[in-house]
């Protein structure tokens, strides 16, 4: 047997968890000094797609970044042994698009629903503004006493924001009207700023977290609301300075609060298969499940660390949570699954405080940290770390890194906020195969 | 032939001792000069800081958002310390020979009452006092004077404002709230003032100067302050108005202490260099010394949330974390094992790191510099 390198051969298996694009799992002999080019051609000569794919492989977690004969030296294995490769189609690199430029930080960004995108924005100037792609502002919302901390559309023509004025306020937006945006009510109850809102528009819910622990429940529709609780209006602001008119808005109570957390809750989202069912973390460590039907509690898992953003990746039946200690953990939330913790991963070099799921990636998703940075990650190569990584435009690397607040990746792209006070949208480019197809 | 290395007690490996802070997180920039104090709410959610510009600031733990400032003097803000109690929000600065004691207007209505109506009651109680004791006497000028602020419309959120004779370097509040004591060191006699909130009193526990004191403490539990003079920590039982025990850390110049949660330990900080942990237990001198700093420390601090961690805080510029365990067992002596150096404030004209505390649950720590900022690290 001939055992120079450059004619060596190992069985290899292609695997795949996209089934259209899936080839005969049998294994078969390539060269063992192929690298991620000659495998992905192999793959495309036994796939011949209308035009070629390009992939990346991943075995046990990473990405292959070497010859195979390196992946069989490095990992003890010999030319016998059987290497099962899956195949991803490899993404292309994010492109710069786009910012857009406020007066003060940038706490959250939100992307209209439906077929013409509107990105509102929340920021510290306690005004939250709704953009069109061009970057002009076609509305503000103006009526919170401080900082906004979270802002999220509930329809196409609603929004709800909240932060450190300790109360949400919903709005109306109005396409083509002057007064394109109208505070609707103002929601009171939370004895502390509040940090996260989901709002899910189908079952007419809003969910609010809050650093006083509690996350509130609060319906879209007014008329479910009670009246404010008596000890929540403020005794003493009526003998200070007569609120401006923008500020007076009807106040109204929560329906009920989810207990259970003993720190500031930082996140909350409904589960995405089913809207009475919301999944929350916080400071505390926690993961908690929550049934909304009854407002009890349903799990409890605790983590190594404090928690601040979470979100879903629901084909995969997965949690992704952002933490303190500059982690992203995933987790089963399933009751039957024993492991506190499925996969790690690692690269930001601070708190992860945002999570958004890839709209058309089951694996991929993108967070956003203190550090600076957003980062895009595939959770198949968990090892590998993450897959690009975004920073922000126009930084003087001189000075040091401003945080990242808030991401969203939908079909405008990947839309964040940060300290430098601006909206940055970036790109992700579709990958060639999928280009061809549409 | 016993080798002398097998008899050490082996020490668990830093990695093995995780969490513990060994990064900045956050940083909190604002103050023009020195940032002299800090102290994070009870809650965990606000720190504060007072710094040489003479403001106390107000801000967001993650973000390093200010949410709220004040110029309080023209003087520092030596000292800064939330009441330790969790339903008010109520933060106590001193700056000059005035303690201030504030309202932030950054919580809830219900917080913000509760709180003016624990400031604003002694002010009933102070009058009735007054005039009760009038009976031709020459009255003695009490301890400290208690004020609604003068400047009112720019001091709006000060509700009370306490005159002392001497600057005030220090603030220990008692864990219920009712008490805190200030600390001026050039006061003699008058150096250590007790100040009772709800009737707007204040006394000097000490009738005569036993040196220059640094800090004060009060014990986490028992009725027992903790009073440290350049060389010196006395314990006075507060109930039986003795001296219980005087520990001798051996240092020349003690800047700072705190007593462990338990209430048995105490690490005493020295402008010589040295960190120093009496097992109150063991001895009256010290069960450790630990000289790790290259220049005076500042400040000392134990985790008071359940994790054994104490940390300390040097002209040097750094921040040095140690593990602390301290046994339920009294036989078992506390186990101690430095785990990191924290890098990161600048010496800015000879002076490093001036304050430190740790966040009531998390193992985050927060730090005040010379170089005008504060920080978090985790
Ligand atoms: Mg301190």
């Amino acid at each position: 047997m001939d055992t120079t390198p450059s004619t060596s051969q190992v069985q290899v298996k292609f695997v795949t968890h996209e089934a259209e694009i899936a080839v005969n799992p049998a294994p078969i002999l390539v060269p063992s000094n192929l690298k991620r080019f000659g495998l992905s051609q192999v793959v495309n000569h036994l796939l011949s797609p209308t035009s070629p794919i390009p992939f990346d492989f991943v075995i046990d977690g990473s990405f292959l970044r070497t010859s195979l004969d390196s992946y069989i030296a490095d990992n003890g294995l010999t030319s016998e042994s059987i290497i099962t490769l899956e195949y991803v189609r490899a993404a292309v690199p994010p492109k710069y698009l786009s910012s857009f430029e406020h007066d003060d930080w940038v706490s959250s960004v939100s992307v209209r629903p439906g077929s013409e995108p509107l990105i509102l924005s929340g920021a510290y100037d306690g005004i939250a503004r709704v953009w069109n792609l061009s970057g002009e502002v076609i509305g503000q919302a103006a009526g919170h006493t401080a900082g906004i901390k979270s802002s999220r559309w509930t329809d196409t023509n609603s929004f709800v924001t909240a932060g450190l004025d300790r109360s949400l306020r919903t709005w109306t937006y109005t396409p083509d009207d002057a007064e394109a945006i109208q505070c609707v009510a103002e929601y009171v109850g939370h004895t502390s700023t509040v940090e996260c809102i989901a709002t899910n528009s189908s079952a007419q819910r809003i969910l609010s977290g809050s650093a006083d622990a509690n996350i509130g429940v609060w319906s879209t529709s007014i008329n479910e609301l009670p009246p404010p609780p008596a000890d929540t209006v403020p005794i003493r602001s009526k003998r200070r300075k007569v609120s401006k008119s923008t500020n007076a808005a009807k106040q109204y109570g929560a329906l009920g609060y989810l207990r259970g957390h003993d720190s500031p809750v930082s996140g909350v989202m409904f589960t995405p298969q089913d809207s009475t069912v919301a999944y929350s973390v916080s400071w505390d460590h926690t993961i908690k499940t929550w049934d909304l039907t009854t407002l009890t509690q349903v799990d409890s898992r605790t983590t190594q660390h404090p928690l601040l953003s979470i979100c879903a990746l629901p084909q995969l039946s997965q949690l992704a949570c952002g933490s303190s200690a500059r982690h992203i953990t995933l987790h089963d939330p399933r009751a039957s699954a024993s492991s506190v913790s499925t996969a790690t991963l690692r690269g930001h070099t601070n708190a992860v405080v945002a999570l958004s799921p890839s709209p058309d990636n089951q694996f991929q998703l993108v967070s956003a940290s203190h550090d600076g940075t957003v980062r895009v990650w595939d959770v198949r190569a968990a090892h590998s770390g993450n897959l690009f990584t975004i920073q922000r435009q126009g930084r003087d690397p001189k000075i040091p890194a401003t945080k990242v607040f808030d991401v969203e990746w939908n079909s405008c792209g990947i839309v964040s906020g940060g300290e430098d006070k601006k909206i940055q949208i970036d790109s992700m480019p579709a990958v060639e195969g999928e280009q061809e197809m549409l | 032939n016993i080798d002398p290395e097998s008899l050490l007690p082996k020490l668990p490996s830093p990695q093995d001792l995780r969490p513990f802070p060994t990064t900045t997180a956050t940083v909190y920039r604002g103050h023009e000069g020195r940032v002299r104090a800090l102290s994070v709410d009870p809650n965990g959610i606000w720190l504060a800081t007072g710094g040489d510009d003479g403001t106390v600031r107000v801000w967001e733990i993650l973000t390093g958002r200010e949410v709220w400032g004040l110029k309080l003097a023209d003087e520092p803000v030596n000292s800064v310390k939330w009441r330790p109690v969790k339903e008010t929000g109520i933060l106590a600065a001193a700056a000059g020979d005035d303690l201030f004691l504030i309202t932030p207007p950054i919580f809830s209505p219900q917080t913000e009452e509760l709180s003016r109506q624990v400031l604003e009651h002694g002010f009933g109680a102070a009058a009735v006092t007054a005039s009760t004791t009038t009976n031709g006497e020459p009255k003695k000028e009490p301890p400290a004077k208690w004020a609604r602020p003068i400047t009112t419309s720019h001091l709006a959120h000060v509700t009370v404002q306490i005159t002392v004779r001497h600057t005030i370097k220090h603030i220990a509040w008692h864990r219920r709230g009712d008490y805190l004591a200030t600390v001026s060191p050039e006061g003699q006699n008058r150096a250590v003032c007790i100040h009772h909130l709800p009737r707007h009193s204040s006394q000097l526990p000490f009738r005569k100067s036993k040196g220059i004191v640094q800090r004060v403490e009060f014990h986490p539990s028992r009725p027992i302050l903790f009073v440290a003079t350049q060389r010196y920590v006395r314990i006075y039982d507060l109930a039986a108005s003795t001296l219980s025990k005087t520990l001798m850390p051996g240092a020349r110049w003690i800047s700072s202490f705190d007593v462990h949660p338990g209430g048995d330990n105490v690490i005493v900080g020295s402008y010589d260099k040295r960190l120093l942990w009496h097992d109150m237990e063991l001895s009256t001198k010290p069960y450790r010394t630990l000289r790790y700093h290259e220049k005076a420390i500042r400040s000392v601090s134990y985790h008071k949330g359940g994790r054994p961690l104490f940390a300390s805080a040097s002209d040097d510029g750094t921040v040095q974390v140690f593990h602390g365990m301290v046994y339920a067992d009294m036989l078992e002596n506390p186990l101690l094992v430095p785990l990191k150096v924290l890098k990161g404030h600048k010496v800015t004209k000879a002076l490093g790191v001036l304050d430190i505390e740790w966040h009531p649950k998390e193992c985050w720590l927060f730090s005040a510099g010379a170089d005008g900022t504060a920080r978090l690290w985790n």
